[in-house]
């Protein structure tokens, strides 16, 4: 455990022995609700008979080319939105930052639906197959974090109800843009837009998703690299300036491993809201707030959670499906009010 | 080995702050900054700490300038502590004082963390509060927590002769009269010790008490700059804060109200 920590930048100094632990059962609960959610569905397939090699071609074909990819999105997701919240939470120093609510979901919305609208129009010509969607996701999402930035004069702490604001604006501009896209777009286009906006794991497939996996596991990798400076700003710009820290460097790194990880999900699964503001404020209570626990924690516990959320999905009503944005927000709607209450009291 | 300004200037929004300012802040010193409101006192510290670089004039950390010194290398060289903002997340105390563990060559004195973090824990006299809530605190007790985090970034391996600097921007401000005379002891063991050090404190008394030098600001411009002895004149200090100041010599004693 030790070599990984140091081979991600991670110090032991920093992460107390029972915040491993409590990582290591975060781990078990991720492995656990994903075996689960490989075997359960509408056709349900045997774990013992998947290790014995004893399974018909159909069920080959349903785990390998639909569930695995599935469930492996449902993590990928559940991660990246879950430890970006966390990210975005530490450098903003704004206990109500999640890349749903301040508008970075919206505007990799915008983005990625540009490249399904536009993209057959002007961009045929540069077709950079699978990577243009989540690359104009990335784009948007990045555009609307800069944004931020300028607006909030640099994350400042009293920033807070501004940044909400200023999200909500964002989100109402992307859903003007999303609207007028999809009011001018053709017939194929709009069956596009329509499955893409319905924010769902299904009908994912490996070309697709190697392209996030890379992104993601890249952008959650820079992310934990920074996770003691992330501490270190909570004490104030300046004072993490003074204890070694480029400010400037941390933002950006942020920033850009954010962006690149939202604009890989929502491009691949749509908008799924509350995971990033949930997660993270469920990890600090399970074991403490430092990034070094709470980054790797929330993306742990963030993919266990999409994981279980799309199950439930898939199976509560077979053969139809719920969507999976529904399930969060009924989960994340009502903790957002107990975090405004909570806030209010203190 | 020094931390020097040379004829600083510095401009805040095309307003002057400092004017033509020249301090050197030596090892083993404690050197306080003295002034009315508004005199540039914070100012001159944070172009010190290196966090606004001048508008004229050059700064040296040991004859090195400060535009060549990395963020890094800085915060293994001097220690800060200014006017705090609020915290957002519910951290230990523990961990706000380890956020000081800034130690060059981490991995290499990663054994010596738990002692270093004791020993300042217990030299602050804050040992009582390691594991409480740092938001459940009050005012001055966020202030002891935030010197001890400020004096573990000064720990050095006993046979380091790396030169270490202590700035502290009104260290007393919220303490009650036993916290406050005990931090400045403090700040004298350390400066005893071989750190150079500068305070910034509007208590003329303490400053005369704790001072090796005091430097005297108004206007952006050193008045005076000398020992307690020379600096603490009730002529000068009328003039400067604008009320009448009487000074006793021996023991030296400022009376202004």
């Amino acid at each position: 455990m030790n070599k990984t920590l140091n081979l991600i930048g991670l110090s032991k100094l920093h992460i107390s022995p029972i915040q491993l632990f409590k990582l290591n059962v975060f781990i078990v609960l991720c492995t656990l609700s994903f075996l689960v959610a490989c075997i359960n569905g509408s056709i349900s397939i045997d774990l013992a008979d998947v290790f014995s090699g004893e399974i018909s071609d159909l069920t080959k074909i349903v785990l390998i080319e639909i569930r695995l990819p599935r469930v492996i999105l449902a993590a990928l997701v559940g991660a990246s939105l879950g430890i970006s919240g966390a990210a975005l939470q530490g450098l903003f120093r704004n206990p109500l930052a999640d890349p749903g609510l301040i508008g970075v979901s919206a505007g990799a919305a915008l983005g990625a639906t540009l490249v399904i609208v536009l993209g057959s129009n002007f961009l045929s010509g540069f077709m950079l197959g699978s990577f243009l969607l989540p690359f104009g996701a990335i784009l948007g999402a990045m555009l609307v974090i800069m944004m931020l930035y300028m607006l909030t004069k640099g994350f400042g702490y009293q920033g807070v109800t501004y940044m909400l604001l200023v999200g909500i604006a964002v989100n109402a501009i992307a859903g003007v843009g999303i609207g007028i896209l999809t009011f001018i777009s053709t017939d194929s286009e709009l069956r596009g837009l329509t499955f893409w906006t319905m924010g769902s794991f299904g009908g994912v497939t490996w070309p697709l998703l190697i392209p996030a996996i890379i992104i993601i596991l890249l952008s959650v990798t820079s992310m934990m690299t920074v996770s003691r400076n992330l501490d270190l700003i909570q004490l104030g710009e300046p004072e993490a300036y003074r204890l070694g820290v480029d400010v400037k460097k941390l933002k950006y790194k942020v920033i850009i491993s954010c962006a690149a990880a939202v604009g890989a999900s929502v491009s691949l699964s749509g908008m799924i809201g509350f995971v990033g503001l949930v997660v993270p404020h469920l990890v600090r209570l399970f074991g403490g707030v430092n990034h070094n626990y709470l980054l790797p924690g929330s993306a742990f516990i963030g993919a266990a959670l999409m994981i279980t959320a799309d199950m439930v999905s898939r199976t509560m009503i077979q053969p139809a499906e719920l969507p999976v944005g529904l399930i969060t927000s009924a989960i994340g709607s009502p903790f957002f009010l107990w975090l405004i209450f909570r806030i209010k009291r203190s | 080995m020094s931390i020097r300004a040379d004829s600083i200037n510095i401009n805040l929004n095309e307003r002057p702050i400092l004017k033509d300012v020249s301090i050197k802040i030596n090892q083993g010193e404690v050197l306080s900054v003295i002034g009315p409101n508004g005199a540039g006192k914070t100012t001159l510290l944070k172009s010190l700490a290196g966090d606004i670089g001048p508008t004229n004039g050059e700064i040296y950390y040991d004859k090195i300038n400060i535009s060549e010194v990395s963020i890094q290398e800085r915060a293994f060289t001097r220690s800060v502590m200014s006017q705090l903002q609020p915290i957002a997340f519910d951290f230990s105390v523990k961990e706000i004082i380890e956020m000081g563990w800034v130690v060059r060559g981490e991995s290499v004195y990663a054994s010596e963390f738990e002692d270093a973090v004791i020993n300042v824990v217990t030299r602050c006299g804050v040992k009582d509060l390691i594991n409480r809530n740092f938001n459940t605190l009050s005012g001055g007790e966020q202030r002891r927590i935030h010197f001890a985090r400020t004096l573990l970034q000064l720990w050095r391996p006993s046979d380091s002769k790396d030169p270490k600097y202590l700035l502290l921007d009104e260290p007393t401000a919220n303490l009650d009269l036993t916290y406050e005379v005990k931090l400045l002891n403090i700040v004298k063991e350390s400066a005893n010790d071989g750190t150079g050090v500068m305070l910034v404190l509007h208590d003329l008394n303490l400053a005369a008490k704790f001072s090796d030098k005091i430097a005297l600001l108004d206007k952006g411009c050193i008045v005076e700059i000398g020992t307690p002895l020379e600096v603490l004149n009730s002529k000068i200090l009328s003039e400067v804060y604008d009320i009448e100041i009487k000074v006793q010599k021996d023991p030296l004693f400022i009376t202004y109200y």
